[in-house]
């Protein structure tokens, strides 16, 4: 029997599974497909901006999170956890390959201040770490700036993109475009098959040099995230070192190549410790003896496939990610264990009038409400009596936490599935030897 | 209760509705293996949900034909996050085609596998003779459009599974007790192509106390359904249901060694014709792939585990059809009992065949394109492999195809059931043939 069932195989899940695996339990991962991170821009977001009105982003993330309110997950946790939680995943995804950089030192002295980096329309999107390949577009830098995108790649505009730089900084930044051939023959082409392609280094090197030709002397390059899947560290290195310039990736509309390189580092990084990640495994029913849970089941192609564990960790995501369902009723129920969602009662009460009100919509703060160890609880207990014995919840299915418009998405994941895999732990003891 | 006709159209648009839960993040498009390597698919996302909406019933002209390139693997349904039934929406497209449009001798034949191994088995060292040379390939090319490099089977010269199963019939164990009891479908492969998966299933189920029974059965109607000839796979799955419905009834289990066979039985057949009446949901339950049911014994403490040691690195690769099943990998948890089995897995999508697509010319180099992801996996595995191993019969020769072409190495692949039988001491993996005394014979 397994001791941990994570259902969500998005951050939080793969994050918590991490965690629960290194600690030596024994995890499996299920899905319904495969998680959020492909919609991700591929860094590690903490907090951009406060709730409310503000509409200036913030410079130190873990500073800040004491002024969020009481019922935000980050505010149960405290500053040193999160930013303890948001290290442990960074040092995984460090040894896996993905350059986020070292740590500060000490943190109190010099306390984490969030990167500035260009988003798929140059807009500036505050950030806590991200990859060495986003990390050269920093825009308090005032170096100048080549954003190059290739004829035929929809939906990246590399003259919009310098123009908002160009405008909202100090920073000299041009446009220019390549012919997609630099790359490909194929005729129709998304980001996942360009970075498939610069996996070769041949076509890297036809890239490097169509570039060099382009570029200044001290300017850095901005291309499109594509550069490499599985080979992408080399890549990189390779162009840098055939043009001589800095180069950054700027995220592109999902599919998202920089969110999937963090997914495929987590997976592997599970998967080494013995731990599979099941996509195509839609919870649809459980088991339960009172508050105990001793199985969730999974539509099969025939009769349903029952999965037993000791625990279960709830990290299906919240509306997008499909943890949360909703009707046009303005009912909003929780997917797996049917727990009670705090949100709106009414579907007039989703939104404001505005549709890009800076307080946020309401709809969006909706969720699970849970105890300090993360386990759901009842809307308004004052108690915290969790309602399942052995069901933990963490990410963006929890209550209180408007990630997106807050730019809180991965820390926010991180932070509450670290902390709920170690409940968990606790909670379980030591493992059967 | 409706009556039948009234609920086709309702679940006819049951599947062609879940597009309506799209939202377009394309991570079908980023892991289909074949729009990945061919521009002449242009990915799940548009030919699917987004193209969908152009499409109608009797229509002069169905909005795309690309469709036709869509290799039925469902990688796609395996990823989607919103549970978009995008392989099914497809090859409803293609049978609307089909229906409009006619079908090709070709893939009329193609879909006939039954025929064509009843009757190549009928003077089977001729047949292989007649097919399997450079002429006959060059001429099935040009005239039918069959790529004369693809990777036929070879119809079996030691007599069909039912010629075994008449001879070893005075030999076969027999129970009283029902729960002992299990139905075994073999598909068209095994009883005319490789009679030897079905014997390494029968002795590895005998070697666990159950008895077999192979009632009459004949093709699950998958080939007729890839190539969206959807009334004649309809007449094969409903005689199917006619002859296991009462077993199903009656609790005894349906066991499969071909994973294909078994996905038609569980859903390909009752989704994509909407064939849900009593029997043939019944049928659907109790239909099981081998490995799943076997796996089942392992936690309920039924599964002899007297296992000897293989000492081999062996590469296996889940077919996509065998996770369409959607129950994890039981070959896997199985064959990683037995000691010093050196299990590498592979996470390759897909080996490109897709049962009859990889035979067609237009098709073919789309395939091979599509298996180098599994041909570099395996290659990558070391110099000194002897096997592989896979599921699915069609990806077995796929992959020994690709192997051959891709890195000249000859490297046989075996079904795990074969691997499960020779450590058990019953099978011989190299000649494919059961031990005439077997080790518990021996010693009883």
């Amino acid at each position: 029997m397994l001791d941990l069932l994570v259902i969500g195989a998005g951050c939080s899940g793969l994050s918590a599974a991490l965690v629960a695996a290194q600690a030596g339990l024994r995890v499996r991962v299920i899905a319904k497909g495969l998680g959020t991170l492909h919609w991700h821009a591929g860094t590690l977001d903490v907090l951009g901006y406060l709730p409310g009105d503000t509409p200036e982003s913030i410079p130190h993330p873990f500073a800040a999170l004491d002024r969020l309110p009481a019922q935000h997950p980050y505010a149960r946790l405290g500053a040193a956890q999160v930013e303890a939680a948001m290290e442990t995943i960074v040092a995984s995804l460090n040894r896996a390959g993905l350059d986020f950089g070292p740590s500060a030192p000490d943190s109190a002295a010099n306390p984490a201040v969030n990167l500035l980096l260009p988003s798929p329309i140059g807009v500036a999107r505050p950030t806590w770490r991200a990859p060495r390949a986003q990390r050269a577009g920093e825009l308090t830098s005032p170096q100048p700036m080549l954003i190059v995108g290739f004829s035929g790649l929809r939906d990246f505009y590399p003259a919009l993109i310098a123009e908002h730089i160009s405008r909202a900084h100090s920073i000299a930044a041009r446009a220019d475009w390549l012919p997609l051939a630099t790359i490909t023959h194929r005729r129709d082409n998304h980001p996942v098959h360009l970075a498939q392609a610069l996996d070769d280094p041949a076509t890297v090197a036809r890239l490097g040099a169509a570039l060099k030709a382009q570029v200044d002397t001290g300017e850095r390059i901005g291309l499109p995230a594509i550069l490499g899947l599985e080979r992408h560290a080399a890549t990189l290195a390779q162009l840098e070192a055939e043009t001589g310039a800095s180069i950054f990736e700027i995220p592109t509309l999902p599919p998202s190549v920089p969110g999937i390189r963090l997914h495929k580092a987590l997976v592997a990084t599970l998967a080494q410790l013995g731990v599979r990640v099941e996509a195509g495994m839609a919870a649809i029913a459980v088991h339960q003896d009172g508050d105990v849970i001793h199985s969730v089941e999974t539509a099969t192609s025939s009769r349903p496939l029952r999965h037993r564990a000791r625990a279960f960790l709830l990290a299906t995501g919240g509306i997008l990610g499909g943890g949360l369902q909703s009707d046009a009723h303005g009912r909003v129920w929780e997917s797996v264990f049917d727990l009670p969602v705090s949100a709106p009662t009414t579907r007039q009460g989703w939104f404001r009038s505005e549709f890009l009100d800076p307080r946020g919509q309401p709809i969006f703060r909706g969720g699970l409400e849970v105890n300090d160890q993360f386990q759901p609880i009842t809307p308004e207990d004052s108690t915290g009596a969790p309602l399942l014995h052995n069901v933990w919840v963490a990410g963006n299915a929890l209550a209180h936490a408007d990630a997106i418009r807050t730019r809180s998405v991965e820390g926010l994941a991180i932070a509450t599935g670290v902390a709920a895999a170690h409940a968990i732990i606790a909670s379980l003891g030591s493992p059967p030897a | 209760m409706q009556p039948n006709h009234a609920m086709q159209p309702i679940q006819w648009e049951s599947v062609d509705q879940t597009l309506d839960h799209c939202i377009k993040c394309n991570i079908c498009t980023s892991y289909c293996p074949v729009s990945a390597v061919t521009d002449r698919f242009p990915g799940p996302k548009y030919v699917g949900p987004q193209a969908q909406r152009f499409r109608a019933a009797g229509q002069a002209h169905s909005p795309d034909d690309s469709v036709d390139f869509c290799s039925g693997c469902r990688v796609c349904n395996e990823v989607c996050p919103a549970g978009v039934r995008i392989a099914e929406i497809n090859a409803r497209a293609r049978a609307q085609i089909v229906a409009d449009r006619g079908i090709s001798l070709r893939n009329r034949l193609l879909g006939r596998n039954e025929l064509l191994g009843k009757l190549g088995s009928i003077a089977p060292a001729a047949a292989n003779l007649a097919l399997h040379n450079p002429v006959s390939r060059l001429l099935a090319e040009k005239v039918l459009g069959i790529a004369r490099e693809a990777p036929l089977p070879r119809w079996s010269e030691k007599g069909t599974f039912g010629d075994w199963l008449r001879k070893r019939a005075p030999h076969r164990l027999r129970v009283e007790d029902p729960a002992h009891k299990v139905v075994y479908f073999h598909g068209c492969a095994t009883m005319y192509y490789e009679p030897f998966i079905g014997q390494a299933a029968v002795a590895v189920l005998e070697h666990n106390g159950y008895e077999v029974i192979v009632p009459p059965q004949n093709c699950c109607g998958l080939p007729m359904l890839s190539n969206g000839e959807f009334d004649a796979a309809t007449g094969y799955h409903q005689r199917n249901v006619a002859c296991l419905a009462s077993f199903a009834r009656a609790g005894f289990p349906v066991l499969g060694t071909s994973t294909s066979c078994t996905l038609t039985l569980k859903e390909e057949a009752p989704e994509l014709l909407d064939l849900h009446d009593e029997a043939a949901t019944q049928v659907k339950l109790a239909t099981w792939d081998i490995f799943e049911w076997l796996r089942a014994r392992l936690e309920a403490g039924e599964l002899r585990t007297d296992f000897q040691p293989l000492p081999y690195t062996l590469p296996y690769h889940a077919p996509c059809q065998q996770r369409a099943h959607q129950i994890g990998k039981p070959a896997l948890e199985i064959l990683g009992l037995i000691p010093q089995l050196d299990l590498r897995e592979s996470h390759a999508r897909c080996c490109g065949i897709a049962g009859t697509y990889g035979y067609k010319t237009e098709k073919y180099r789309v395939a091979m394109d599509v298996g180098q992801e599994l041909f570099d996996f395996v290659q990558a595995q070391g110099d000194d492999l002897e096997y592989t191993a896979c599921d699915s019969e069609t990806c077995r020769w796929q992959l020994e195809h690709g192997l051959q072409l891709e890195h000249g190495r000859a490297i046989p692949s075996r079904h795990p059931i074969e691997w499960l039988a020779a450590a058990y001491g019953l099978y011989d993996l190299a000649q494919r043939q059961l031990h005439p005394h077997p080790r518990g014979a021996r010693h009883p």
